[in-house]
């Protein structure tokens, strides 16, 4: 009986959703490794200005000299770049019509649900097929504000918003920060540009979806957003993958410039293939009594480092971390957030769930960092894993730095498993052992899901249910 | 000219290492030492049996292999099966001293171990000191292990301890870390037995330009083992201080805890105060929980405590006068009494002696 309650529970999932894939025939794509001559095609490709061209020569020689750090984070031994196209191109121009999209990067979005996202619930929408966005639209009553939500490489286009490009693109992750950030810098294309005027509020979220449809490629979008002082947009990133038997690479780059007074969300649902190698920096600097939240959904990826980072540079500032990691069979997530706190009376709170199952390995890892002007800082952070068998692992490792005698820090964390006593409650109410599980692992991430909105929470509602098939038995 | 005028440098890269590490650039994976490398060529020492090469050690295997060089006659001392030793083994370490030392701790017996590092020292006096205690801890056998480090301001000391505990094992520890130039302080405690447990309370307290480094490693891989872990600091002026905690559950520790907790007042505005406290989880049936708390007395405290009089000076050097008579009401030994006497840092201290 629970077996057979367990199979219809699965099927109501469709696991086609992102597991598809499309025919790259007619794609322009550049060979395999990193090279300076493939550096410069990008760079003429996109018809960049010089100093873009001089950034990228300058990253790619810090890729080659930076090593690894070897004493931290799980292998990505299986990560060759020679092996990896950086830039894998549809056939087809940016579109502002869904109707001008090609046939079958049209249907790949539709199945997952973007047209329709945008039709019911979205300011603009920018989808990324591989290294180019092929599609970007806002409502125009929102441009009419000022919003400008465009591509990096239209902005840079633009007289207008050239200079302000310049000014801030790469200054908050800068090439030296990493390894991966200069790769990034060396081959990034595509992404997102926004700019959100004083004193606008967006009435609604707008949406970038990244899409890898290539095998054995790499995806190295830049999103650059600004907010300025009074302002308010939430953005939300998706992304996914077909699973492919070759590695693929995800080194994107965001960057989030929040002003005096202004409030920032940024949501992703993150379900990278599991062949995804997802080594991805974010990061955020926020002014005088500015808010920044981030809600983190990750599920996918072989491998993953990611954690979003906070510089409350200014005083009175909020920041908010709400994450979520599922690690199932062949993942090792190494996810997290760092916060910065510098501005006096700046508060931080950070609470993150993760949930290991099927020999997956989680890592929270975080640090928070008081510095001696910060009087009065207050900071909270909370983890809290599940185990859900024993051949899975899940390492906690959280750094706190103080240099204020006047501020305020406190931490948790927990690790432990769903207890027989609830699993055999719910069992004695009609549930399979599955469905126990199922709902006891919902009711954990429901702080997480409740963050996003409605669509979302479903996705990621779906996702563990999709992640939770075959956790027994 | 002094010896130690003459005396080669050695330094120590990798100590206190914590098991999992992090960004290398918040600089709290581990520490750097520099230690004096005095040669000895020609002599016959006795080292400790063999088995004592099988336990791990917190502040690591650079510093275990350095102090094996340094001391004298290494102290092997065996309490026999079943017996209860009444008198505590104290390991005194006085200004440039090392000590190496192996207590086997047999099957039912019990023992207390107390390392009193500073005890009749005079500030002023330049020097490293080291102790390095290894422990085996046999079937139902309990260690009481009392370490009391009060060290001059221009002096370094490092202690670092080594306990392997077998099933039904308890092993309590109590650290009283009281200050000097450069203190670093490693232990390990593996939990190999079934039901195996350690409770560990460590207070401590730096001033000044003093420098505090910790780390310190529960390794539980018995079935049902336990560890509980209490940790409780003062900092003052300028003072840096690293800890750095783990409590790995091995794969095979079913239904082992493990809990840790800090509190740390935080008194001078020039005090660097860094933390790293890691649960490693390789199984699904077992708990493991971390807390901490950083910050200043509140201004609620503080209210109360001015609504009886007291300044906030007063009421900050309140809790470093009750560390203090802590450790003194603790101490197991003359030598443990002696090294709080000579590091109260100015405070008079009234104990109640308990009856």
């Amino acid at each position: 009986m629970s077996d057979e309650r367990k199979r219809t529970q699965v099927a109501d999932v469709d696991r086609s959703l992102y597991d598809f894939t499309k025919s790259e025939e007619g794609y322009e794509r550049y060979d395999d490794g990193l090279t300076p001559e493939i550096v410069r095609a990008i760079s003429a490709k996109k018809d960049e200005p010089e100093w873009m061209l001089e950034m990228r020569l300058r990253a790619l020689d810090l890729y080659h000299a930076r090593p690894m750090a070897p004493n931290w984070g799980p292998s990505i031994e299986g990560l060759d770049l020679d092996h990896i196209s950086t830039y894998v191109s549809p056939k087809t121009k940016q579109a502002k019509s869904w109707d001008d999209v090609p046939e079958d990067i049209k249907d790949t979005f539709e199945r997952l649900g973007i047209p329709e996202a945008e039709r019911e619930s979205l300011a603009g929408v920018g989808a990324q097929y591989d290294s180019e966005i092929v599609y970007h639209n806002m409502r125009e009553e929102v441009a009419e504000q000022g919003v400008i939500y465009t591509t990096i490489e239209d902005a840079l286009h633009d007289p207008k918003w050239e200079p302000v490009v310049h000014e801030y693109f790469g200054t908050l992750i800068p090439p030296t920060d990493h390894k991966f950030a200069a790769l990034h810098y060396a081959v990034w294309s595509g992404g997102s540009f926004v700019y959100v005027p004083a004193g606008v509020t967006l009435p609604y979220p707008l949406q970038s979806y990244f899409r890898l449809n290539a095998a054995g490629a790499g995806q190295f979008e830049h999103t650059l957003i600004i907010v300025e002082p009074g302002a308010d947009l939430h953005f939300i990133e998706g992304c996914s993958a077909p699973k492919y038997y070759e590695a693929n690479l995800h080194a994107g780059a965001v960057e989030l410039f929040v002003k005096d007074g202004a409030r920032l969300r940024y949501s992703t649902i993150e379900n990278w293939s599991k062949n995804m190698y997802n080594l991805n920096t974010k990061r955020a600097t926020i002014g005088a009594d500015a808010k920044m939240e981030w809600v983190s959904g990750s599920f996918g990826s072989h491998v993953s480092y990611l954690y979003p980072t906070t510089i409350m540079a200014g005083d009175r500032g909020t920041c908010e971390f709400t994450g979520i990691t599922f690690a199932g069979a062949t993942q090792d997530l190494d996810t997290g957030c760092k916060v910065i706190m510098n501005g006096a009376d700046t508060t931080a709170s950070v609470s993150t769930k993760s949930i290991s199952k099927d020999g997956g390995v989680n890592t929270f890892r975080s640090s928070v960092v008081i510095g001696r002007h910060a009087d009065r800082a207050r900071c909270s952070v909370s983890c809290q894993s599940l185990m859900l068998d024993d051949i899975s692992r899940s390492d906690t490792i959280p750094a706190m730095d103080v240099r204020n005698a006047t501020a305020q820090v406190g931490h948790e964390a927990t690790i432990g498993r769903i207890s027989d006593d609830t699993v055999l409650y719910l069992m004695s109410r009609g549930c399979s052992e599955a469905e126990a599980r199922t709902l006891v692992v919902n009711g954990f991430a429901n702080p997480v899901s409740k963050e996003l909105p409605m669509e979302y929470a479903v996705e990621m509602n779906n996702l563990i249910k999709l992640e939770m098939e075959g956790a027994i038995g | 000219m002094a010896e130690k005028d003459l005396a080669p440098e050695l330094t120590l890269e990798r100590v206190n290492v914590a098991p999992a590490q992090t960004w290398n650039r918040l600089r709290t994976n581990d520490i750097t030492l520099t230690v004096p490398a005095r040669g000895r060529k020609g002599d016959v020492y006795f080292s400790l049996p063999r088995l004592f090469e099988g336990v791990e050690c917190g502040m690591g295997r650079e510093v275990t292999d350095w102090v094996e060089s340094q001391a004298a006659d290494a102290r092997y001392i065996e309490i026999p099966r079943g017996e209860k030793r009444e008198e505590p083994i104290v390991v005194a370490v006085g200004a440039g001293e090392v000590a190496d030392t192996g207590v086997m701790v047999r099957a039912g017996a019990e023992a207390t171990i107390v390392v009193a590092a500073g005890a009749g020292e005079k500030n002023g006096e330049a020097g490293t000191s080291a102790s390095l205690v290894r422990i085996i801890a046999e079937a139902d056998a309990r260690v009481h292990l009392h370490e009391y480090v009060g060290v001059g301001a221009a002096q370094q000391h490092l202690e670092s301890v080594g306990i392997s505990a077998s099933r039904d094992a308890r092993v309590d520890v109590h650290q009283y870390l009281l200050g000097g130039g450069t203190v670093a302080l490693g232990f390990a405690c593996d939990l190999a037995g079934e039901r195996a447990r350690v409770d560990l309370g460590c207070r401590y307290h730096a001033g000044g330009t003093e420098i505090l480094d910790i780390n310190e490693i529960v390794r539980q891989r018995g079935r049902n083992t336990r560890s509980e872990l209490a940790y409780n600091g003062v900092l003052e002026d300028a003072a840096r201080k690293g800890l750095r905690t783990t409590i790995d559950l091995v794969h095979g520790a079913k239904g082992a805890q493990g809990n840790e907790a800090e509190t740390v007042l935080v008194l001078g505005d020039d005090v660097v105060n860094k933390t790293l406290p890691t649960i490693l989880c390789d199984e699904d049936d077992v708990a493991g929980n971390h807390g901490a708390t950083i910050g200043s007395v509140s201004p609620e405290q503080l209210a109360f405590l001015a609504s009886r009089g007291l300044s906030r000076t007063d009421a900050e050097q309140l809790f470093v006068r009750a560390l203090y008579e802590d450790a003194l009401m603790h101490a197991p030994c003359p030598e443990a009494r002696a090294v709080v006497e000579n590091d109260t840092k100015g405070q008079s201290l009234c104990i109640i002696e308990e009856a």
